[in-house]
């Protein structure tokens, strides 16, 4: 029985690979563009701009206090009727970057507000520009304080797409449920998404943990 | 030169800077005492603006500081600024401090403001540290290196607020002679200070500030061989029973 | 755009909303509390030096960390009934929401325990308070102070993450989005509506996190 059913399983196998990809993809695309936008929404956040504090507050705040499902939904049945046409995949993607964003953006602007402000001042008095003190001197010394959290999160975003299968995207989870229709073992299937997506987030894991401690001493 | 006029400054109701009026000719070094929180910080921070002031003017070189159109670049590069707590980039080798403006703000070539840090480093006697990182020296050479970084881009003023408050007993020479060198050199100065040896040996003029107002200002045996305010006497007592 | 917000549909909808509502609570509430021990329990096997039980408590915690919530309900929701196990939906999105929060509060109370410094235990021990002492006076207070705000940011968590149970077909709050736009096809009322109620949930419990967070760290002075 239970070989039968891993037969079939391995059959299908390379199904499974093709959704591990298409994660992967989605995962990749996601963390680097919540990565720029994160900082940029950051440095606003962290500015001394009390209308730009603000707005970014106010989207980090309806970011924060929504699921992504729901966010999933409000991009792709939302905006179409809003006359914003989207494919599943560029609202997948949106979605993401919605809500990654704005949670790398509360990290690094607790990152830049970590660093004391006498830094602000000396960099002030050398002259530089808003844009050098950032560059030269702040975001060096608060990637220490940004890097263990933002890996972490990483991690959380990796397993937040698998959310987008809600919305057809045929990615290892939307994989893992077309097939338990197939095969009804859903211990096997499932444990089989979860090892794949061990694979990938695991090893992050370890990472925000030892950039945990080494940024500790 | 420097000149402040009719300045005045609030932090929310504290009336911090009052209606303060102020030359200070290139050349001179001035020290400024009084008691803590009188705003002697406060005064100083506002002639390169890392404050700003609401009322009257502060005029810096013939530009006036606190102008919107006021190009600040230039106006820092004319103005090094040493503070009580160092500030040094704990991610930069000595070295590093002391080249980032030249080669950030006035864009020189990296050799260029490697030279000229060099020789800065020099100056407060420090070139064999230029490896280093600034949590690897002791307090008096990391100020003598954020002299350096203040010296760096040759400006025309320095500015101290507490240069040695921070410091061990121990190490506070080092900073004092490395400030004495800049005298002879000619350096206009404003020194927040209560060095009284300092005050005595190298300063034109020290300005004695209570409660955001200028209480007194002369030459420095004048004002500690006597004073005219009874404020300004009790503070000097204090500070030499201390 | 929202000129033609409908609010009489949503008005009419608003019962279906606000049972959704009640039972996103309930969902939250049990599960918490559910979630709450399987972390103590958790966490007290994993810092204990006893192998056959820490090993299996760290990778219970491990295997939860790195997969997704949704893989985890849907291996519950597939797996269970190819067991012989058939429970409702509801218990069914409960377990795991238990088993999901309790690996990540497990984490936060063993982070809480380490986060009270040594010289506190030697100072404790100085003074001549012995261990009951020393654990209800100078231990317990610190530690809660470090974990009781990451807790109630656990609690905002699952409360979000509750939302997922409505692809299981449990009939909360999101669920509610889902049928209104089926029936009526009228997204944007449904999920802002939706979002909307989140939001009054999570400011209440972002209010309570924040004043926790003020009231109970405890930072040495320097
Ligand atoms: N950024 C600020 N915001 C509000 N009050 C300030 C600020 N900086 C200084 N003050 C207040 O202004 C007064 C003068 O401060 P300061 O110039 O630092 O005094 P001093 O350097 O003479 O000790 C003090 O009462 C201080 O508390
Ligand atoms: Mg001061």
């Amino acid at each position: 029985m239970i070989s039968f059913y891993f037969g079939r399983l391995m059959e299908i196998f390379p199904f499974f690979l093709k959704g591990l990809w298409m994660t992967s993809k989605i995962a990749f695309i996601s963390l680097v563009t919540c990565t720029l936008i994160g900082f940029i929404l950051g440095i606003f956040r962290s500015s001394d701009s009390t209308i730009l504090k603000r707005l970014v507050g106010v989207y980090v705040a309806f970011v924060r206090g929504t699921p992504f499902v729901v966010q999933i939904f409000i991009v792709f049945f939302i905006l179409p009727e809003w006359g914003i046409q989207l494919e599943a995949f560029t609202a997948a993607l949106l979605a993401m970057a919605i809500m990654g964003s704005a949670f790398i953006c509360e990290i690094v602007a607790g990152g830049i507000n970590s660093i004391p402000k006498g830094q602000w001042e000396a960099a002030t008095s050398s002259g530089l520009n808003g844009i050098q003190k950032l560059r030269l001197v702040i975001i060096p010394q608060a990637m220490k304080v940004i890097l263990p959290p933002l890996v972490g999160q990483y991690v959380l975003l990796i397993k937040d797409t698998s959310v987008v299968s809600v919305i057809g995207i045929m990615e290892l989870t939307r994989v893992g449920w077309v097939t338990v229709v197939r095969i009804p073992e859903g211990l096997m299937v499932f444990t089989l998404v979860g090892f794949l997506y061990f694979i990938i987030s695991y090893p992050l894991i370890l990472l925000s943990n030892y950039l945990e401690k080494r940024m500790a001493a | 030169m420097i000149e402040f006029k009719n300045v005045n400054k609030w932090f929310d109701k504290l009336h911090v800077l009052n209606d303060i009026n102020l030359k200070i000719p290139k050349g001179e070094v001035l020290v400024i005492c009084g008691p803590s929180g009188s705003g002697k910080s406060t005064l100083i921070r506002c002639i390169n603006r890392l404050e700003k002031i609401q009322q009257g003017q502060i005029i810096v070189n013939d530009i006036p500081v606190h102008d919107k159109s006021t190009n600040l670049t230039k106006l820092r590069a004319e103005i090094g600024f040493v503070f009580q707590q160092f500030h040094l980039y704990p991610h930069m080798t000595v070295l590093q401090n002391v080249m980032l403006a030249p080669v950030n703000v006035k864009k020189l070539a990296k050799a260029k403001a490697e030279k000229i840090a060099l020789e800065k480093l020099e100056q407060v006697g420090l070139t064999e540290k230029s490896a280093a990182y600034p949590a690897q020296l002791s307090g008096g050479q990391q100020q003598r290196v954020a002299i350096a970084r203040g010296l760096v881009m040759s400006p025309e003023i320095m500015l101290f607020d507490e240069p040695t408050s921070a410091l061990d007993p121990e190490m506070i020479g080092e900073v004092l002679d490395v400030m004495v060198n800049l005298v002879s050199e000619g350096m206009t100065m404003c020194v927040v200070t209560h060095e009284m040896g300092f005050a005595k040996k190298v300063a034109d003029r020290v300005l004695f500030m209570d409660e955001g107002k200028i209480v007194e200002i002369g030459n420095p045996t004048d004002f500690f061989d006597n004073p005219q305010t009874d404020r300004a006497a009790e503070f000097i007592s204090k500070i030499l029973t201390h | 755009m929202l000129v033609d917000f409908n609010f009489r549909v949503i008005l009419e909808y608003l019962p279906l909303f606000l049972t959704g509502l009640r039972s996103t609570f309930l969902i939250a509430v049990v599960s918490i509390i559910l979630a709450l021990i399987t972390g103590i329990i958790a966490c007290s096997c994993r810092i204990s030096g006893i192998k056959i039980i820490k090993y299996p408590a760290i990778a219970y915690i491990e295997i939860i960390r790195s997969t997704p919530l949704l893989v985890q309900i849907y291996f519950l929701y597939f797996g269970l009934p190819t067991l012989g196990l058939r429970i409702p939906e509801i218990q069914t999105g409960i377990l795991a929401l238990m088993l999901n929060s309790g690996a990540y509060i497990a984490e936060i109370i063993r982070a809480g325990i380490n986060s009270v410094d040594e010289g506190q235990i030697e100072a404790g021990v100085s003074s001549g308070l012995n261990y009951v002492q020393r654990m209800r006076l100078i231990i317990l207070p610190q530690a809660l102070g470090v974990t009781v705000p990451p807790l109630l940011g656990q609690n905002i968590v699952l409360v979000k993450d509750s939302a997922l149970l409505s692809l299981i077909s449990v009939m909360e709050l999101t669920r509610c989005g889902q049928t209104m736009t089926s029936e009526r096809f009228m997204p944007a009322e449904a999920f802002l509506t939706v979002a909307f109620f989140y939001m009054c949930i999570y400011f209440c419990l972002k209010a309570l996190a924040d004043w926790s967070q003020r009231k109970l760290i405890f930072r040495e002075a320097y």
